[in-house]
């Protein structure tokens, strides 16, 4: 999340609005922004039906108790909706493969 | 008394097959269970899902759509996991 902040400038420079999901209520999620000085907007997906709709519910167990929870994911959206960059789990912590694509994509105009 | 013994045959074969199919089946079951990292089911080409969400500023709830951006800018849609909201 910070990381993605660091780099907002980066991305904002190339005609990119970065926007952030978790399946937390929007009011947490802004008090997680204020606190950690994040200033772009992280959406509330309660319930997580858009997280589910990206595939990224992964189910798994804790002794035997079912869990569900979300795989970290970023995705590049072109002005005209297709998706051009995806990095998922570990990559997806570092954003710069996303800065990468982004500044690619200017190139190309 | 043959009849009786070739019934008896017939069982036995019966459950000694039926139990390697089970066992067969438990096993491919464990192996859906611990799956390497899976390949996202949403490929780089495809058309991103619209939807829209709600975000909160500090004064007000607003609606935010992927489609908002379309033919506009790019988007970066980063899909976070808050084990807590303090952090």
């Amino acid at each position: 999340m910070k990381a993605f902040q660091q780099n907002l400038t980066k991305l904002e420079g190339n005609d990119t609005q970065v926007l952030g999901v978790s399946m937390d209520s929007p009011f947490s999620n802004f008090a997680f922004a204020q606190q950690n000085g994040v200033t772009f907007p992280i959406l509330g997906d309660w319930g997580g039906p858009v997280t589910r709709r990206y595939g990224l519910i992964q189910k798994f167990d804790i002794q035997g108790v079912p869990m569900e929870s979300a795989r970290r994911a970023t995705f590049l959206i072109d002005k005209t909706g297709k998706i051009i960059n995806e990095q998922v789990d570990d990559t997806a912590v570092d954003p710069s493969k996303t800065v990468e694509a982004c500044e690619r994509q200017k190139l190309k105009g | 008394m043959r009849r009786e013994l070739k019934t008896f045959v017939c069982l036995g074969l019966l459950i000694l097959i039926s139990s390697h199919i089970l066992a067969a089946q438990s096993k491919s079951a464990d192996k859906k269970e611990k799956p390497a990292p899976a390949p996202l089911t949403l490929k780089v080409g495809d058309t991103a899902p619209d939807f829209t969400l709600l975000a909160f500023d500090g004064k007000e709830l607003k609606k935010v759509s992927l489609q908002d951006y379309r033919g506009k800018k790019n988007v970066a849609l980063a899909f976070f996991v808050f084990a807590f909201t303090g952090g």
